[in-house]
């Protein structure tokens, strides 16, 4: 509905913004803010498998918030989030905050859809919609900042105006030597930069490198100092003009905004776009890309390096929320109560109506809402989140505990570990460095591949499964609840690498040393195009959005074929294989749309007659039908409950003229391969069906004569 | 005695062979003063009193009778060398190493500036550097160069440059040259220095400050045979070889031995045990943003000082060669007509001219931006302009030389005309002769 919402007004500003054309009216256009509200990677499962990632606690204020208190603070005026993963969560998160108050000066329009995979998909998204009227700024939902952009933006503005619309993108970093702790080893980049014009002419990621290597063409632009910089963050935030989300457009492979960024330094030369950076020496920006991240960014805010961020300053303006700022950097909401001895050292903030009991020494460490806590505990960076309870005798060090964990007597957590919603671990117990516990079985992951496509289906069948697997008390205590998630078992790499990066990859503080060479594999690569998944898999996802937006937009269907024409070229696929991708993707679309309880007459006026043009293009050869009848024949062998239905769909088809009769009839007669086959084709219907299309034939075979 | 000066002054000009055909590059004279003498003099203004000067033979002849050199109050010791013998500069280093008892500041007899010397040598001495050395932005030659039609092409291969944040560390030195497959640079620099500036458009002044044990690894490496061809870029790129350091950290311990056995090792400077010391005690450091100590435990350190303003320049190309003419003079406060020289008042002469000892400029002459050598006769009704008149020149009445170089002994005829134009020593230009752009030496007329 929302999203709705965001159309109409976007349309209604769109015509106050022709009838005042002319420059000086763009620059004082409401600055707009697309923020993407999913990460497109599971660096944080399987935390996130219960809570999207831009909403988790840090300093007891989700994520998100921060994110779009900074672009409130920066003057956006219009921000447009875009949600994928737990859409309705963030959505609900977003209704009840004060962004969406009418008071807010920053308008938010949240968009979902279940078939963004990327940040491409996101940006072509906004260019279909055409959303942006001008400059916009793009961010992650995970950002945490207070850079003033403002500078920036001008800087931006004025050299799209001194080079007719060259500059593309504004990159913002923050100035952060490498030792840093805030610095995250897997974002590691090195950028060439010519000095004078702030131009972006080498971009890398430098993650397992040892050596890097700069082709020689960037020295060539003319200039005579060039800077290479290594001693730069990258806030994921970037300023944009209007034709980036265009050139996302147009190059379909961008997924991610290094694809774009370095497709744009390739084809510099071609294209004339060019990318600039804009470093901030005293801001403070930084994205929240892993666990590692997450522990340095919270002791920041908690040391008030992203003042006026500060956990005191209750800028959600949530009731209850308010907290008092003491000396050592120690933050107390109302309603907290510490027993007798304990001590708060340094860098601490405790949520409301949390309750700590006696000689607990607490440091670095942030505790949620309506914690309760035992006596003789020892916390040190430790992120307890909301309604955790931790018995007596209790030592966490450097872990986080999400919200309605429960951590009995006698336990250790040592550095890393994560317990994950509703885990139950002791008593007494010590769990080793590294450990995650979920209630997810960690196979379960395996086994529902594309949970993005259907999560609501998911839940039922997961509450079936963890009644049948059993917690294994030597891991999570007699009393314990949970799975592990291990960190090194040794028949599933992927497994290992996902754990992993959880925490991402510790700071190494001697760049030569060997260690680091084990962790090659970047994982930043979104999950979905990566190069090692199929390209077969990929397209037919591909496919899938295509056929469901040409169905939103009522886009021609020789426009349809065009696209898939080109997914076909970029993925590389066969003419079979578009086919039977195409026919499955076609005859499973009334599923997704409606799930799988259909009656067959539903299903059948589903298959909108709508795709005839775009079948009839591609069937032609008499291969072609029969690629097309097998996959038909396949789907309809995966759902056995939809046989009625499969008669009166080819049916259609043969009426619309996509299937030939003497085709279907020799698909029929090649006969079987196997038993399932074999009875599909004793289905009644279609035998009525083949024995009416015998009988035309010979008919008209008369007629002839 | 901090520093031993080494001046090179053994090099034959290659790369303007039109002008040192006859007179060595280092006895050109500029501005009536030789070449060699403006090094020689940035050495004695700051207080140096005795100069190594490694030349050839014929140069050393010459600096006997030159009344300039005489004046220079420094101790000369010449070392001459043969010309043939194609010693590089660090031969030559080599050749003269038992006379070098410190560090060394090693000039070239070509360079012209007026660089604060202190600067280069400040950073040798704060950093306890292995080498110091001095860089200047290119300068832009504007005048039009005899015998070069057009602008010339910079056809040159850049030589890039990179340096700290600072401005001063030297880090990275290649020419494009070698650089075909890219510049690389290997991460551990980056994350000791994370902010590299690669310049390119810099001149190497080819003065460096350089420690005595560079000298003495020198004498152990018989490869090496030019300073700035081969020792600078070795330097540069040993600073962050791990060799060195690492093992120069053992070398308390087992000092000796190691030092036989690896030869490059002797090239990272020996720090006194006192330095040592200090470094340990003090919480200075080089760098922010680690907490490593300060150079990164390197002990290998080369540092260079860029200059950005000022003159810079080294004389080894023809359109160096007039540039400086024209700009050198400006350097220093001296009346630019020589006592000795006999100018008739009816001659118009520009500020900007020089006019040496012992000339005869006669009436209704012209002199305008030019530098006119000693003894030269310049009869009536002549114009010079941008133009640069040798020693012992006559120039007969009603000639025009514009944009020209007259080399030394040549006589231009009556009424000749000529613009942008080489002539050789010693040449004879046929009276009522119009040339222009063209060069003309000795091929012409057999010596």
């Amino acid at each position: 509905m929302a999203s709705k919402g965001g159309k109409q007004s976007r349309s209604a500003s769109g015509l106050s913004c022709r009838k005042g054309a002319g420059d000086q009216e763009e620059e004082e256009q409401p600055l707009q803010a697309v923020l993407v509200a999913d990460s497109f990677n599971r660096r944080f499962f399987p935390v996130t498998k219960d809570q999207p990632r831009a909403l988790l606690p840090l300093g007891n204020v989700a994520m998100i918030d921060y994110t779009l208190e900074f672009l409130t603070s920066t003057g956006v005026q219009e921000t447009f989030v875009f949600c994928c993963w737990m859409a309705s969560k963030i959505k609900a998160h977003l209704q009840k905050s004060k962004w969406c108050r009418p008071s807010s000066p920053n308008t938010v329009h949240i968009i979902t859809s279940d078939l963004y995979r990327s940040l491409g998909d996101v940006l072509r998204d906004v260019d279909a919609k055409s959303l942006v009227r001008s400059d916009f700024i793009l961010v992650y939902g995970d950002v945490v900042s207070n850079i003033d952009i403002s500078q920036a933006l001008q800087e931006h503005r004025h050299r799209r105006k001194m080079d007719k619309n060259i500059s593309v993108m504004t990159m913002i970093f923050k100035e952060s030597s490498p030792g840093h702790r805030s610095r995250c080893e897997e974002d590691d980049v090195i950028v060439a930069v010519d000095s004078k014009s702030q131009q972006i002419l080498h971009y890398q990621k430098t993650q397992g490198l040892k050596k890097l290597q700069f082709p020689m063409n960037i020295f060539h632009s003319g200039s005579e100092e060039f800077e290479i910089r290594h001693d730069l963050l990258d806030s994921h935030i970037s300023i944009c003009s209007p034709q980036v989300a265009e050139l996302f457009t147009d190059n379909f492979d961008y997924q991610t905004r290094d694809d774009f960024v370095r497709g744009l330094l390739v084809n510099e030369e071609i294209l004339g776009n060019q990318i600039h950076v804009h470093v901030t020496q005293d801001g403070y920006g930084v994205r929240v890309s892993n666990l590692l991240m997450y522990d340095s960014v919270s002791s920041d805010l908690v040391r008030r390096w992203v003042y006026p961020l500060t956990p005191e300053a209750n800028f959600t303006d949530q009731e209850g929320h308010s907290c008092t700022y003491s000396r050592h950097n120690v933050y107390r909401a109302s309603g907290v109560s510490l027993g007798h001895g304990s001590q708060m050292e340094e860098n601490v903030l405790i949520g409301c109506d949390t309750s700590i009991g006696a000689n607990c020494y607490i440091s670095n460490s942030v505790i949620g809402d309506n914690c309760i806590i035992g006596d003789n505990v020892v916390l040190d960076h430790a992120y307890i989140w909301n309604h955790v309870h931790i018995a007596s005798n209790v030592e966490i060090i450097q872990s986080v505990i999400c919200n309605k964990a429960e951590v009995k007597e006698g336990v250790t957590l040592k550095k890393q570990c994560v317990l994950a919603y509703d885990v139950v671990i002791g008593p007494n117990i010590s769990l080793p460095e590294g450990t995650v516990v979920s209630m997810h079985h960690p196979e379960e992951e395996e086994e529902d591949d594309d949970e993005f496509l259907s999560d609501d289906a998911e839940v039922g069948q997961r509450s079936d499964k963890t009644k049948q697997k059993v917690f294994n008390p030597a891991e999570v205590g007699a009393e314990g609840k949970g799975y592990i998630w291990k960190a090194s078992s040794l028949d599933d790499t992927e497994e290992e690498e996902l754990s992993q990066c959880l925490w991402g990859l510790v700071l190494n503080p001697d760049p030569e040393s060997d260690s680091e060479d084990s962790d090659t594999d970047d994982p930043d690569d979104p999950v979905i195009p990566s190069p090692e998944m199929d390209d077969v898999k990929v397209f037919h996802m591909e496919v899938l959005g295509t056929l469901q937006r040409g169905l939103e937009e009522n886009i021609s269907c020789d426009n349809l074929v065009l696209e898939i024409n080109s997914l076909k070229y970029a993925y590389n696929i066969s003419l079979k294989e578009v086919m039977q991708i195409l026919t499955r993707v076609v005859l499973e679309y009334p599923f997704q749309q409606q799930g799988t309880h259909l009656t067959p007459s539903q299903y059948v006026t589903l298959l909108l007659p709508k795709w005839a043009p775009v079948f009839k293009n591609y069937v032609k050869r008499a291969q072609d039908h029969l690629d097309c009848l097998s996959a038909f024949e396949e789907h309809f062998l995966e759902q056995e409950s939809h046989w009625a239905a499969m008669v009166k769909v080819l049916m259609n088809m043969y009426e619309l003229e996509i299937l030939e009769e003497e085709m279907i009839l020799r698909w029929f007669s090649q006969g079987a391969t196997s038993d399932k086959s074999r009875q599909l084709r004793k289905n009644q219907g279609l035998q009525k069906f083949i024995q009416w299309l015998e009988e035309a034939e010979e008919s008209s075979e008369e007629d002839g004569e | 005695m901090e520093l031993q000066a080494v001046l090179m002054a053994a090099g034959g000009g290659s790369r303007m062979t039109d002008l040192t055909y006859n007179t060595p590059k280092a006895m050109l004279p500029v501005g009536n003063k030789p070449l060699m003498w403006y090094p020689l003099n940035l050495l004695e203004k700051v207080g140096f009193e005795e100069v190594i000067v490694i030349t050839t033979k014929e140069v050393q002849k010459a600096m006997s009778t030159d009344l300039k050199i005489k004046d220079v109050k420094m101790k000369l010791d010449v070392v001459s060398i043969q010309e043939d013998g194609d010693m590089g500069t660090a031969d030559a280093l080599r050749h003269i190493q038992p006379k070098i008892k410190t560090d060394i500041l090693v000039l070239s007899c070509d360079l012209i500036t007026d660089v604060a010397l202190h600067e280069v040598v400040d950073l040798f001495r704060a950093h306890n550097a292995t080498m110091a050395m001095l860089m200047s932005k290119a300068h832009e030659f504007t005048e039009t160069v005899p015998g070069q039609k057009g602008k010339k092409k910079t056809a040159e291969q850049r030589d890039f440059v990179g340096v700290d944040k600072s401005g001063k560390r030297l880090l990275f030195m290649a020419n494009e040259a070698d650089l075909e497959d890219g510049l690389s640079i290997r991460k551990s620099i980056m994350r000791k220095h994370p902010r590299m500036l690669i310049k390119t458009g810099l001149v190497d002044a080819h003065l460096y400050c350089l420690k005595k044990a560079v000298v003495d690894f020198l004498t152990e490496n018989k490869s090496i045979s030019s300073i700035r061809g081969e020792l600078v870029p070795y330097l540069v790129r040993k600073q962050f070889s791990k060799t060195v350091n690492s093992q120069k950290l053992k070398d308390d311990t087992d000092d000796q031995t190691q030092e036989k056995n690896d030869g490059p090792l002797l090239i990272s400077s020996r720090d006194e045990p006192l330095l040592q010391l200090a470094q340990e005690r003090s919480c200075w450091n080089d760098h922010r943003g680690d907490m490593s100590e300060a150079y990164h435990g390197g002990k290998l350190r080369c540092y260079v000082h860029i200059m950005d303003q000022g003159l810079c320049c080294r004389v080894n190309t023809l359109a160096a060669y007039i540039e400086v003419n024209r700009l050198a003079p400006k350097l220093f406060e001296e009346p630019s007509v020589h006592p000795s020289a006999d100018i008739s008042e009816r001659c118009q002469m520009g500020s900007d001219s020089i006019i040496g000892a012992v000339c005869h400029i006669a009436d209704k002459t012209s002199i305008k931006r030019s530098t006119i050598g000693n003894f030269t006769t310049v009869k009536e009704k002549v114009k010079v302009t941008n133009s640069i008149i040798m020693h012992g020149v006559t120039i007969e009445e009603g000639c025009n030389i514009q944009g020209s170089v007259i080399c030394s002994n040549a006589v231009i005829g009556r009424g000749a005309d000529l613009k942008y134009c080489l002539v050789g020593n010693g040449q004879h230009i046929e009276p009522e002769g119009k040339r222009e752009g063209e060069l003309s030496y000795q091929t012409e007329q057999p010596n």
